[in-house]
């Protein structure tokens, strides 16, 4: 096993890896940039380096100087966790240079099945349905039509030079066939001067699962399951969950198989996870592959027990995983939300800045994977994610009912934070029914608001007291000079005082 | 102690008055001229606990850039608005003092470019304390009273946050 890790990353998946690492009785490394001084990587870390300014490209994004760092710590082994150089296949080759295992799968299987062309060729040689479509120009429109039938309507024409959806139109049966050819080729003449079209099945709402899968070095490749993802804004998950409320045990077994297909073909070792869309009839297109740990792996890591980052860890150490596929099948239910520091009123622009006061949810079936905490001013140079909430139960109510439980029990201040989002989203008839798809969060946010729940009686009450208390408390210096030269001591500080003395072991 | 409060809620704007009436060890509390029965227990730095008639009820406070304080109880949200009748002196003449020591703080987040002051001077009302650079425009941070600087919690060139405390006027 390593001794010393050097985690090449920051925020909430570096505290988590660190996590693992301090599990495992294995020294870690952070490195930091200028602004992350005093993040949470920084603090729990065993050693931690400055590594460059505030700018990622010139940090964490900067493969020299992680080598330097992880050579003069003395290094044996690196996590890239997600995001930065995680996909980047310089990373494992400077890795293998200095000598230092890198914590992922090769640059070869990176190249391999990371980019979206490449792993639509892998998908197709080894029989993995991609969505059903020609990846070349149709010249005659009768040869087009007759594919068209043949596919299942609806389909899509798409030009060839295409972009910003011109050229592109959705036939939704064969009599629209004609005319929609005709307007595809002359919109992609006008709008690119060439005036070729392809063909794709149109998929209807179709929703994002994925498969997580993971592999030895020793020939051992096995799916954990799926994960649902269909909850995004603007292509950006949002709420994750395992398992997702479609999937049958025959489906997760056949989109299973051919993610470890796929991970075998391509000579895959390690975490990765192979993302697929579902139509309403349950047939499933490959999309692409994540050769890293994805931000939702907790969802899988709750309902099977296991420990991923501890599991990509042993693997890199050339150990076996050391279980059957059999034994491997989801237990209860897990749901992920993501928040991230930005405001849902106003546009869902960031919102960095120092956390007030940070108070978190606890209690049974929840779990926090966060990167922040109370006092820490979140810098405006990163992605705003600040934390993981995650909730498990029996059931996907149960579920759900604990992440609401857990969210109205969850207070930032200082900063704007999306909680606010996953209230109204935890409530949405559509949502609670698992009837969803990638497009249907978009499409909630371009409804009206709902009108507010209105809170229990006494609530504008109590926040007046809370509010003239605050503020006599701060400006009670203002007649007497100071707060600690007050002739009677506040009765609110006594309390204070009181509870914490009863807090006293 | 008498305060005004402009409380804004779900789509809700109204104007408050809280009494509060400290006698020895027992406070009492009256609001909009009603006499109401609370126990408030600070609970935390900025949390503080209330119960109404068994109601109990949790509220966050932090204090916003613009000034306002922002009020969080569970899933709902307020901004609260004081007005202090001890903080203005002689507000009924119309002139305009605020009195005792005060706070300034950071509108916006940005960057101290000047100091403009030392800790101990005199200054009057109006008076220029420090300039803050934010989205490339320059904002001087002006004393609301006439004084003397008691603190400077900042230095030039360094990032603050909107709300941050830059110095104190006596």
């Amino acid at each position: 096993m390593f001794k010393k890790i050097l985690i090449a990353n920051r925020g909430e998946i570096a505290v988590r890896i660190l996590r693992a690492c301090r599990e495992l009785g294995i020294q870690t490394v952070s490195v930091y940039s200028e602004v992350d001084r005093t993040s949470l990587h920084v603090r729990l870390a065993d050693e931690a380096y400055l590594i460059g300014p505030a700018a990622s490209r010139e940090s964490y994004l900067r493969i020299d100087k992680l080598m330097d760092v992880a050579k003069k710590s003395g290094c044996d082994a690196l996590h890239p966790g997600y995001g930065f150089l995680a996909e980047n296949p310089a990373l494992p080759r400077a890795c293998a240079d200095a000598g230092i295992t890198f914590i992922g799968p090769s640059a070869e299987a990176m190249e391999a099945m990371g980019s979206k062309t490449a792993g639509k060729q892998l998908a197709r040689r080894t029989g993995v349905p991609t969505v059903p479509g020609t990846s070349d120009p149709i010249e005659n429109p009768d040869e087009a039509q007759a594919l068209a039938q043949n596919m299942g309507y609806p389909v899509l024409l798409k030009a060839i030079a295409g972009g910003g959806g011109k050229g592109m139109r959705v036939v939704p049966n064969d009599p629209a066939f004609a005319s929609a050819w005709r307007d595809a080729a002359s919109e992609a003449l006008n709008a690119f001067g060439d005036q070729r079209v392809f063909l794709e099945k149109y998929l209807v709402g179709p929703r994002h699962i994925e498969i997580q899968i993971l592999a030895d070095a020793h020939g051992r490749c096995v799916s954990l399951g799926e994960r649902e993802c269909s909850v995004q804004r603007r292509h950006q998950k949002v709420v994750e969950e395992a398992p997702s409320p479609v999937v049958t045990p025959e489906l997760r077994r056949k989109m299973g198989d051919a993610a470890v297909r796929l991970g075998r073909a391509g000579g895959y070792v390690n975490a990765g996870t192979v993302e697929f869309l579902v139509d309403a009839d349950l047939n499933y297109y490959f999309l692409e592959v994540n050769t890293r740990l994805q931000v939702e792996h907790p969802v899988t890591e709750q309902v099977t027990g296991l420990d991923l980052v501890k599991l990509q860890i042993a693997i890199a150490a050339d150990h076996r995983l050391p279980f059957a596929w059999e034994t491997i099948t989801p237990r209860g239910h897990a749901m992920e939300v993501r928040l991230y520091a930005e405001d849902p009123d106003n546009n869902f622009f960031p919102s960095p800045g120092k956390i007030i006061s940070c108070h978190v949810p606890t209690g049974p079936g929840i779990r926090l994977d966060e990167g922040v905490y109370e006092g820490w001013t979140v810098p405006m140079d990163y992605d705003p994610l600040l934390s993981k909430l995650i909730a498990w139960g029996n059931s996907r109510e149960e579920t759900i009912a604990r992440l609401r439980r857990a969210l109205d029990e969850y207070t930032i201040t200082g900063i704007r934070t999306n909680v606010s989002l996953f209230r109204r989203i935890l409530t949405e008839p559509e949502f609670l029914r698992g009837d969803i798809h990638t497009k249907w969060l978009d499409e909630l946010l371009a409804r009206p608001h709902p009108p507010a729940v209105p809170p229990r009686p006494g609530t504008e009450e109590a926040a007046l007291i809370a509010a003239a208390l605050w503020h006599s408390a701060r400006s009670g210096a203002t007649s007497s000079g100071s707060a600690e030269s007050q002739a009677a001591p506040s009765r609110w500080k006594m309390e204070g005082r009181r509870q914490q003395m009863d807090h006293m072991p | 102690m008498k305060f005004e409060i402009q409380l804004t809620g779900a789509g809700d704007k109204r104007k408050h008055v809280v009494e509060l009436e400290r006698k020895g060890d027992v406070c009492s509390m009256a609001l909009d001229g009603q006499a109401i029965d609370a126990d408030a227990v600070q609970i935390a730095p900025n949390a503080i606990s209330v119960m109404l008639a068994g109601q109990s009820f949790e509220i966050h406070i932090s204090r916003s850039p613009d000034g306002t304080l922002n009020l969080q109880c569970g899933p709902h949200e307020f901004s609260a608005e004081i007005i202090d009748p001890r903080a203005w002196r002689g507000r009924k003449h119309g002139a305009v003092e605020v009195e005792g020591r005060q706070e300034i703080f950071a509108p916006m987040p940005g960057k101290v470019v000047r100091v403009l002051t030392a800790v101990g001077d005199i200054v009057e009302a109006g008076q220029g304390l420090l300039v803050v650079e934010a989205m490339k425009m320059q904002n001087e941070i002006r004393s609301p009273k006439s004084g003397k600087l008691e603190r400077l919690l900042v230095k030039e060139g360094q990032n603050v946050n909107a709300g941050e405390v830059l110095a104190w006027v006596e």
